[in-house]
């Protein structure tokens, strides 16, 4: 195609496609070159250290095992990792930054992967700041149980902070408005669990149907007891699973595919 | 070069542009010029795929903007200066768009020093900038990676006269160096002075396009401004030729072409100090070609 020699033609053949690993850092940094971004990640991690300092004097001489500590460095992640996500990726909206991102790299679906790949990215990068937290915990209300069992790392902390991640990315591509997505995910997170536990406390057949519809409810099982969910609680998570995050996911990705940033 | 074929594009009943068509050539400054509201944002955002067309398409150097891989190193694109995180430096912005592009960091501080940014000025963060110092920072973002086409929406819009001088220096530079340049604005005299082609728009709808010289050919000149050292000798003489002759500012309209009040004033050897075209020029049919689109209906006889 090199004989076209018509005035003004552009020849691409020495321009490479901006590569994907290249999108994923330049978001990753998106994520905390802000006040907001940068501040609420270093809270994040100093909340966890917090909670782990608290519960390295509060707790009982047998409870102070690194699983104990690990497993709650986890629990105060999952609920604020999505916020990081979210803020991703409503800003290019609420921001209108999106207009010079999508100008940049014009095919959305790559911005969109490359979104979720920094999610992720910074999602390790707290929980291994997190794990580090809780030895910090452990040392201090020295703890010497320092056996973890793989079902509480790979259940309770990774499994649980993908699953994080996915929810924020779901609700932010939904709803596209920082605040909007914010509260949303505090009543999807807070008051929906809330709400559910009174039906099922009224209900004995609500109480049966529940886990099979709300997720929050569904996941318990991978923070508790063995942290092995049974088959039962594994499809119970599947079908929750399916109408909280499959769903929303499919219907906010494809809205952010084709909105109008203006 | 920008190639704009039959373009259309409506939003439920209402069709924001209609069947455009339009070709910007390299070595050229193209303005784009209407009232607010008439398609100008919207063909641009067309151009860059952030809109897509109901109908038609726009192709950039020969291909659709989408088929261009990492398109900033072809196409610098600057549609509204404040549409960036508030909360980034300006610095940042530009180090985000570079590391895309995958440029090398001096590449920002090179743009910095283009658009006149401090270092103090970069290091602030957007929501403390002046609607000039961003279209500043848009202007280098713009150009950062050293595109053969420009995409301008109201550039000038914010500058003060001293920045909107350097801009037209800068874009002038830029198309005679073989580059593309289609800038929009909604004040003609800003787009007068720099662009070499003109295409105004009105609801939707391309009215007249052309340079300078050919979009003043249909138009006639019957009226005159002219000053001279002794006005009421001149009115008299040209009162006796039959021309209508009223008093304006300092000096006097005259229903009649210059060449004739010249001509006039020669005889009677009379000092001119000022003559010129009583007609708007442009503006006049600007707003003539466009007053249909118009929110403001003009009083009769309203200086232009």
């Amino acid at each position: 195609m090199s004989t076209t020699t018509a005035p003004g033609y552009i020849d691409l053949a020495g321009t490479e496609k901006v590569p994907l690993s290249r999108l994923v850092k330049v978001e990753v940094r998106k994520a905390l070159d802000t006040r907001a971004g940068f501040w609420f990640a270093v809270s994040i991690v100093a909340l966890v250290l917090a909670v782990e300092v608290i519960f390295a004097f509060a707790a009982s001489d047998q409870d102070r095992t690194f699983e104990n500590h690990l497993g709650i460095a986890g629990a105060v992640l999952g609920y604020f990792l999505p916020i990081l996500i979210i803020m991703l990726v409503t800003s290019e909206a609420s921001q209108r930054n999106g207009l010079v991102t999508f100008t940049l790299e014009p095919r959305r679906p790559r911005v969109v992967l490359a979104k979720f790949l920094a999610g992720l990215v910074l999602a390790v990068a707290v929980m291994v700041l997190s794990a580090v937290m809780a030895a910090v915990g452990m040392l201090i209300g020295r703890g010497d149980e320092w056996g973890v069992d793989g079902n509480l790392v790979f259940n309770g902390f990774i499994l649980s902070a993908v699953v994080s991640v996915l929810i924020g990315f779901a609700i932010a591509t939904l709803l596209m408005n920082t605040p909007a997505a914010i509260v949303g995910y505090f009543a999807y997170t807070l008051i929906l669990p809330t709400a559910v536990g009174i039906l099922s406390a009224l209900s004995d057949w609500f109480n049966d149907l529940a886990p099979w519809i709300e997720f929050n409810t569904a996941q318990t099982p991978l923070f508790q007891g063995d942290y092995t969910p049974t088959g039962e609680e594994w499809a119970q998570i599947a079908t929750s699973g399916f109408i909280w995050l499959v769903v929303p996911l499919v219907f906010g990705i494809r809205r952010l595919l084709r909105i109008e940033f203006k | 070069m920008i190639n704009v074929e039959g373009l259309t594009r409506t939003y439920g009943a209402f069709t924001a542009v209609d069947d455009v068509s339009f070709v910007c050539q390299p070595g050229r400054v193209t303005g784009f010029l209407g009232p607010n509201g008439a398609g100008k944002t919207t063909t641009m955002r067309v151009m860059v795929g952030l809109t897509p067309p109901t109908r038609g398409r726009v192709t950039i150097g020969g291909h659709l903007y989408s088929d261009i891989p990492n398109p900033g190193r072809h196409v610098g694109v600057l549609l509204d200066a404040s549409a960036q995180h508030a909360g980034r430096t300006g610095r940042e912005i530009l180090t985000i768009g570079a590391q895309t592009m995958g440029l090398p960091a001096s590449r920002v501080d090179e743009m910095l020093a283009l658009v006149s940014l401090s270092d103090n000025e970069a290091k602030r963060r957007l929501r403390n900038y002046s609607l000039g110092m961003k279209q500043r920072l848009g202007i280098a973002h713009a150009l950062l990676g050293d595109p053969s086409v420009l995409i301008l929406d109201e550039p000038a819009n914010g500058l003060d006269p001293a920045g909107i001088r350097w801009m037209r220096g800068l874009l002038k530079g830029y198309a005679d160096r073989g580059g593309t340049v289609l800038l929009s604005s909604h004040l003609l005299h800003e787009v007068e002075i720099i662009a070499d082609e003109m295409i105004l728009i009105g609801r939707g709808k391309i009215v007249a396009q052309g340079n300078k010289q050919q979009l003043l050919a249909g138009s006639t000149t019957t009226s005159t401004l002219v000053t001279s050292l002794t006005n009421d000798q001149l009115a008299q003489a040209l009162q006796a030729k039959g021309f209508a002759v009223t008093p304006a500012g300092e000096g006097l309209k005259v229903e009649v072409a210059p060449v004739e009040v010249g001509r006039v004033a020669a005889e009677q050897q009379i000092v001119l100090t000022d003559l010129r075209s009583g007609d708007g020029g442009l503006e006049d049919l600007f707003l003539q070609l466009t007053s249909d689109t118009q929110r403001e209906t003009l009083p009769e006889g309203a200086p232009a």
